[in-house]
């Protein structure tokens, strides 16, 4: 039998758990099921911190459940494929295009800290040939730019520069 | 030119995805099946020629093995094998996966230090398809990916560096931290977790969101250059301190190479290593581009297309003699 959560190698576990009254059983190979340990024992010790935690300030720690469903509560899931937000914290993995413009909240803080910004710069999808014609020729000039820039030849800089403008300038007209 | 003396080789990779498909089809093999042939339908209808469309399912598995040998296709393509496909360049060395992490994956590699022309070659090809299809794009994130980590550029620029004697004065743990304050991050090329087998190095950015791909390209660039100097200086006061030392190391090691009859790929990847060093400080004889194939062709799917008669071990002995004695 292969293993539930991967499909990929032979399950030579069986678990049982217990979820939400119900008990189910999976068949799991054994690296994923070393997964599911480390895992396991890293909810244990968050949940024991919290409630050692909770005994000192008095208050009440959200538990990792809690917090996944805090977060499901902000966000409802993607209109198009259904994922929820808790699951992509779960798997690292969105489950389409759509899913960005639903969790775009959620997201944003952890692009920035991922990518330190979040503002897409560069590349953008150009359809007509016309316009793939003047960013070609955009990205020419700017290495020539850039190359007058490093002769000092500062005139011819500022000239490719004033190019660049104009046409990225009829690019932004252009679009639609 | 100095930069083949530690630069390898320079690949880029454009994620991309289509807007109507979630972005995981490894379970819905028809929508799979249909990104497939969008791709093959666009790059055919707008001129593009010189790929051949080649589906891992049912492929022949060793030949498959091979391409991930020669870098050509990534290992996770592999994974998703059933419903996995490359479109692939072997003249330019231009790939694009399907069905991968991504829905795309254009590739390009190009030998010594060359990100720029890797890069024009990707553009090319995503522009050609982008007159016939549209991928998930947004004005704020730009490029979507199946992982957060990819959005925007969607670009991973890498350099593959030999750095032998950076490894040997344990400076490499600093260059990690150095290069990850700038976005980037360095790996061994080959081997798991921290090794680096032959001291090859893969450096490459992990930002890729909020800088445009030209930033990218010349960061990558600029701290590989950065990485180059370090290494050349350290070979140049290993000539003047400890020459006798390095010339031994180095002739014992083409010895062994040239006179070996059995070799595990463990004992290849280090002798390599001295003697692509003695190539690069024109202590023997042998040219760059003939010590970075035998890097692949070393490899075991690739020795058993070549030499399938014999075990292993001694297909990689006589494949590395023959090469070392043709020389060039």
């Amino acid at each position: 039998m292969l293993c539930d959560e991967c499909n990929l190698n032979e399950a030579s576990y069986t678990v049982s758990l217990m979820m939400e009254g119900q008990i189910t059983t999976r068949h799991l190979c054994p690296e994923c099921m070393a997964r599911v340990n480390t895992h396991m024992n890293a909810q244990t010790v968050k949940t024991l911190l919290s409630s050692i935690m909770a005994a000192i300030t008095g208050e009440r720690v959200a538990s990792a459940q809690e917090e996944e469903e805090e977060d499901d509560l902000n966000s409802p899931a993607c209109p198009r494929c259904g994922m929820k937000f808790s699951q992509y914290k779960r798997s690292g993995k969105l489950g389409c295009p759509a899913c960005y413009e639903a969790f775009r909240e959620q997201l944003r803080p952890m692009l920035l800290k991922i990518h330190g910004r979040v503002q897409h710069a560069g590349r953008r999808p150009l359809c007509t040939e016309a316009a793939q014609r003047s960013r070609t020729r955009q990205e020419e000039l700017s290495r020539e730019m850039a190359l007058a820039v490093s002769l000092e030849d500062f005139e011819t800089a500022a000239r490719l520069r004033d190019q660049i403008r104009a046409l990225a300038r009829e690019e932004k007209e252009a679009q639609p | 030119m100095k930069e083949n003396r530690i630069m390898v080789s320079s690949a880029i990779r454009l994620a991309r995805n289509y807007e109507d498909f979630p972005f995981d089809l490894s379970t819905s093999p028809i929508q799979a099946e249909e990104c497939v042939s969008r791709t093959a339908n666009a790059l055919t209808l707008s001129g593009v020629t010189g790929f051949e469309l080649i589906r891992l399912d049912g492929g022949d598995e060793r030949a498959l093995k091979a391409l991930v040998e020669e870098g050509l296709i990534s290992g996770d393509l592999m994974r998703t094998a059933e419903t996995a496909a490359v479109l692939l360049n072997r003249a330019d060395s231009v790939s694009i996966m399907i069905n991968e992490e991504d829905h795309l994956r254009i590739q390009a590699v190009t030998s010594g230090l060359n990100l720029q022309t890797a890069a024009d070659r990707c553009f090319a090809v995503e522009d050609a398809l982008s007159r016939q299809v549209r991928f998930a794009y947004d004005e704020e994130l730009g490029y979507l990916t199946s992982c957060p980590t990819n959005t925007g550029t969607g670009m991973r620029a890498s350099l593959v560096l030999h750095l032998p004697l950076l490894t040997r004065a344990k400076q490499m743990g600093t260059v990690g931290q150095i290069a990850a304050k700038v976005g980037l991050t360095v790996r061994g090329e080959y081997g798991e977790g921290t090794e680096a087998l032959g001291d090859l190095y893969d450096l490459s950015n992990q930002v890729t969101l909020g800088r445009t791909e030209q930033e990218i390209i010349s960061t990558v660039t600029a701290v590989g250059r950065q990485l180059m100097d370090m290494e050349l200086t350290l070979r140049e006061n290993a000539l003047r301190d400890d020459r006798l030392r390095l010339e031994d190391e180095i002739y014992r090691a083409q010895g062994l190479l040239k006179g070996a009859r059995l070799m595990k790929l463990a004992e290849f990847y280090p002798l390599w290593s001295s003697v692509r060093l003695g190539a690069a400080m024109n202590l023997l004889d042998y040219s760059l581009p003939l010590m970075d194939s035998l890097l692949s062709m070393a490899q075991p799917n690739h020795l058993q297309s070549f030499y399938a008669t014999l075990p292993e071990e001694q297909a990689r002995a006589e494949c590395v003699r023959t090469a070392l004695d043709s020389g060039r």
